[in-house]
């Protein structure tokens, strides 16, 4: 790693930007206007988000807020766990420790920096790992093997059973940091009562691991709380969800984003619900004037992205989209599964309640919860058993209304490349086009934003959907 | 040893074709951690799938995507050329997921190539972890395992039956055992090659003739002499390989020999003997999850690198070759955490990563291990002169 990149901190170094592009939009008009000018390299996600109005300045906002978490997190006598998006961060806050998720930090730093994460990635090469591992880790995890960030004091890993390139990325930075390591581990089956019963166990050992390692006791009054903070959130995700459903939807492709990134950093805090309402009413007046999503005015397309939006520079595939009057449905990361959601009606036993009566039923929501985060609930086992990824693509297309359905991930995701192919066979034979990208979700050097642009565009022509 | 040669070359071989011969049933598995010895108890021959002899990968390709190792790749491939139709069933494992991929990629291509796909298909769901609840899992997963097996086949596997099972297969373990101290002390006279094409030998051969086989050529080592001793000392360790040619690649025209190995195929997966007195489910769960060596089981690492330690001193190792195949990240990641602690203690690692198949990089390969010897050679000269 060049020596100029080793002179900052990388938490401070995004927490301060994501903080100074928070603070843009308190200026007049001219002077945003005059501002631009000087950040050229960061203008294009900048505005993207300040031209959302209060829900885009609020993100980053809560962005900066996650940063800045992570760098007080020692002086408050907190500790910080270096943990996945497929793990919900509502027992950590429970339990006062600070989460890290190293795919959101990946995805905030390629889409903010010009030179995306490639200096970080290229470092984990550096130090042994394969560089066919996930770019999704590789990229903030190289700041942390660098000593560039702050110290990472336990790992909490939970896709073992899920994703060998997610875990193992895990595991890699436990032993190459010395740090303690838990493993939530997940059966091929869902829904069934002995894989829920599972769930549970495994998620006991956990907080008795977490307990260890802070030397606290899980305070299940504060757990309640965040419980009932998400008892709300999942409530305005149902009507955000029921939006997207709409034909045109009032829902920018940009906002299931928003939703799922938000839910990753601050499930069951206050912050995030802030931000669900503020989504919501911005795409419950637009409904109200019948003006759709799209900027352009018009929905020409609706896409369902079958796992992982791209995330490289300047969030040019959500302005595609917008470019190309796209809606974007959503993809893996953008549903909860709460079980009052139509698509759940489809996918029985794949879906989560909350109750919060009892300190044992608290911990059964949490647990069941975490097991339908993204990836864990949708791609473990065969995909094409009950309620699995398959089910789950041609259910939400059939009621979300989308003309195709689209891969994208990065060529590390073994698991997906693993049975991508015959999927998409499957999903075609139900009269739903599939386009597999072949680029890397978080690395334009695997192909460039341009050949991904053209290839798209190759699809809906070809396939008479553009 | 002719004969393990033959079995280790070969998908179907002598032993193989004289047991189908008395039409008894023969099961494949993809993996060190599904209990042979259970279907040994049935009457079963249990036959460890092996992608060698692949000649193309058009079929694995086509179902697989890009980024996958190619080892499922060639398995899917033979399979969908009708190589493994003669199994009366297969049983697939999530050894990691692009193996546990090769359940619906196989499933699939049996739609489109008639007959691929044996009546008894069966996944066998293998925790990453063996504390606790993992192990209760694992064990629930092997009854489940019996149960179909014994619906399927109209057998019985009695606890009796797999004890007497446990016991053949203990006695190969310990008859293998005996032959890797002869390999691994000073002097030692059995060739990398050999031991390994005798573990792989010992996944596909009737476990009775394969012990009768073992004995005869452990009397054979016992009656010969030590062998030089100036050779130079390599361990093998890394991503699955079914392949003897690896090993014969280190050996062959070197003044190297392979007296140890860490293998999915190798003798790792024998392990110590099973225990025979108690439950023996339990027993056979306690080996094959509890003592797995793979890097399937996260957070053991560490344990994994005191067993490589251990056999280094013992085998007074001078180099180790690590190996791992394209997109085998969970050894790719290994061996470099190995490669950091070992190098750390002065001893030599070479990193390879490679394709599995008929040796595709065969020359690549033989110059960066003979440039390893190299160093090696140039070690001893130092540590003489000094």
């Amino acid at each position: 790693m060049r020596a100029a990149i080793k002179e900052y901190n990388y938490d401070w170094l995004m927490g301060s930007t994501l903080s100074a592009a928070a603070k843009f939009p308190a200026g007049t008009e001219k002077e945003i206007a005059w501002a631009y000018r000087y950040i050229p390299y960061f203008k294009g996600i900048v505005k993207n988000f300040v031209d959302l109005g209060p829900p885009g300045i609020y993100f980053m906002d809560l962005l900066a807020e996650y940063y800045q978490n992570i760098l007080d997190a020692h002086a408050q006598g907190k500790k910080i766990a270096a943990t996945t998006f497929c793990s919900t961060p509502v027992i950590f806050y429970a339990m006062d420790i600070v989460p890290l998720t190293f795919e959101v930090l990946t995805a905030i730093g390629a889409m903010v920096w010009r030179r995306g994460m490639f200096d970080y990635m290229d470092y984990c090469c550096e130090v042994g790992m394969p560089e066919t591992a996930c770019s999704a880790q590789r990229g903030a995890l190289g700041a942390y093997l660098a000593e560039m960030g702050e110290d990472i004091d336990l790992v909490v890993c939970d896709t073992p059973g899920v994703c060998d390139t997610n875990a193992n990325a895990f595991v890699f930075a436990a032993e190459y940091l010395d740090k303690p390591f838990y493993q939530l581990n997940y059966p091929s089956t869902i829904g069934d009562s002995r894989s829920q019963a599972y769930h549970v166990k495994d998620f006991q050992a956990m907080i008795g691991f977490l307990e260890e390692q802070t030397g606290k006791k899980l305070d299940y009054d504060r757990l309640a709380e965040s419980l009932k903070e998400l008892e709300a959130q999942d409530a305005i995700t149902a009507d955000l969800e029921d939006m997207l459903m709409l034909v045109p939807t009032p829902i920018p492709p940009i906002y299931t984003l928003m939703i799922y990134a938000g839910r990753f950093c601050f499930a069951g805090h206050p912050g995030y619900t802030r931000l669900l309402e503020l989504l919501r009413d911005q795409a419950k007046k637009r409904m109200a004037d019948g003006i759709p999503g799209l900027k352009a005015g018009m929905e020409k397309l609706r896409v369902l992205m079958c796992y992982i939006d791209h995330y490289t520079v300047d969030m040019n595939f959500y302005n595609y989209l917008e470019e190309r009057g796209i809606a974007n449905t959503g993809s893996i990361l953008t549903r909860n599964f709460r079980d009052y959601n139509p698509y759940c009606q489809a996918l029985e036993g794949s879906c989560y309640g909350v109750d919060i009566a009892t300190p044992e039923a608290m911990l059964e929501t949490v647990a069941q919860m975490n097991a339908r985060l993204p990836m864990v609930r949708s791609i473990r086992g065969p995909y094409d058993q009950h309620g699995m990824w398959l089910d789950e693509c041609l259910a939400l297309a059939r009621l979300y209304h989308v003309d195709c359905i689209i891969y994208n991930g990065t060529p590390g995701c073994r698991n997906t490349w693993g049975m991508v192919k015959p999927f998409a066979r499957d999903v075609e034979k139900q009269g739903i086009p599939v386009h597999i990208m072949n680029d890397d979700a978080f690395d334009d050097r695997v192909e460039s934003w341009e050949a991904t642009r053209e290839r798209l565009d190759e699809f809906f022509t070809v396939r008479g959907l553009l | 040893m002719q004969l393990f040669h033959d079995v280790a070359n070969h998908i179907e071989c002598q032993p193989l074709n004289d047991w189908r011969a008395k039409n008894r049933p023969v099961v494949g598995y993809t993996c060190s951690q599904v209990p042979a010895e259970i279907f040994y108890a049935a009457g079963i021959l249990p036959m460890r799938l092996r992608g060698i002899e692949t000649d193309g990968m058009d079929i694995g390709d086509a179902y697989y995507g890009p980024f996958i190792c190619s080892f499922p790749k060639c398995l899917l491939q033979l399979a969908g050329k009708g190589a493994f139709k003669f199994v009366d069933g297969v049983v697939i494992t999530p050894g990691c997921d692009a193996m546990r991929r090769l359940d619906e990629c196989w499933r699939k291509a049996g739609e489109d190539y008639q007959g691929i796909i044996p009546d008894f298909f069966y996944y066998f769901d293998v925790p990453h972890k063996a504390e606790g609840h993992g192990m209760e899992w694992f064990v629930e997963e092997i009854e489940y395992l019996i149960a179909e097996i014994e619906d399927h086949f109209s057998v019985e596997i009695t606890d009796a039956k797999l004890r007497e099972a446990i016991a053949e297969y203990n006695k190969g373990r310990r008859l293998l055992d005996e032959i890797e101290a002869i390999r691994s002390a000073e002097g030692g006279t059995v060739s990398g090659t050999d031991m390994f094409a005798a573990t792989i030998a010992g996944t596909v051969m009737p476990r009775a003739l394969y012990n009768a086989q073992l004995e005869q050529w452990l009397k054979s080592l016992k009656e010969q002499p030590p062998a030089e001793n100036a050779r130079k000392r390599i361990m093998l360790i890394g991503s699955i390989t079914d392949d003897v040619d690896l090993f014969r690649l280190i050996e062959f025209g070197t003044d190297a020999v392979v007296v140890s190995e860490n293998l999915c195929f190798g003798v790792r997966s024998e392990g110590r003997p099973v225990d025979e007195a108690g439950n023996p489910i339990g027993a056979l769960a306690e080996h094959y999850l509890g003592e797995s060596a793979c890097p399937r089981m996260y957070g053991r690492h560490k344990q994994r690198l005191a067993v490589l330690q251990e056999k280094i001193e013992q085998s007074k190792i001078d180099g180790v070759i690590m190996q791992n195949i394209r997109f085998c990240d969970l050894h790719g990641a290994e061996n470099a955490l190995f490669e950091k602690a070992l190098e750390a203690q002065g001893i030599p690692c070479l990193r390879l990563e490679r394709e599995y198949g008929p040796m595709i990089d065969k020359g690549r390969l033989k110059l960066r291990i003979n440039a390893f010897l190299e160093r090696l050679g140039r070690r001893r000269q130092y540590a003489r002169s000094n």
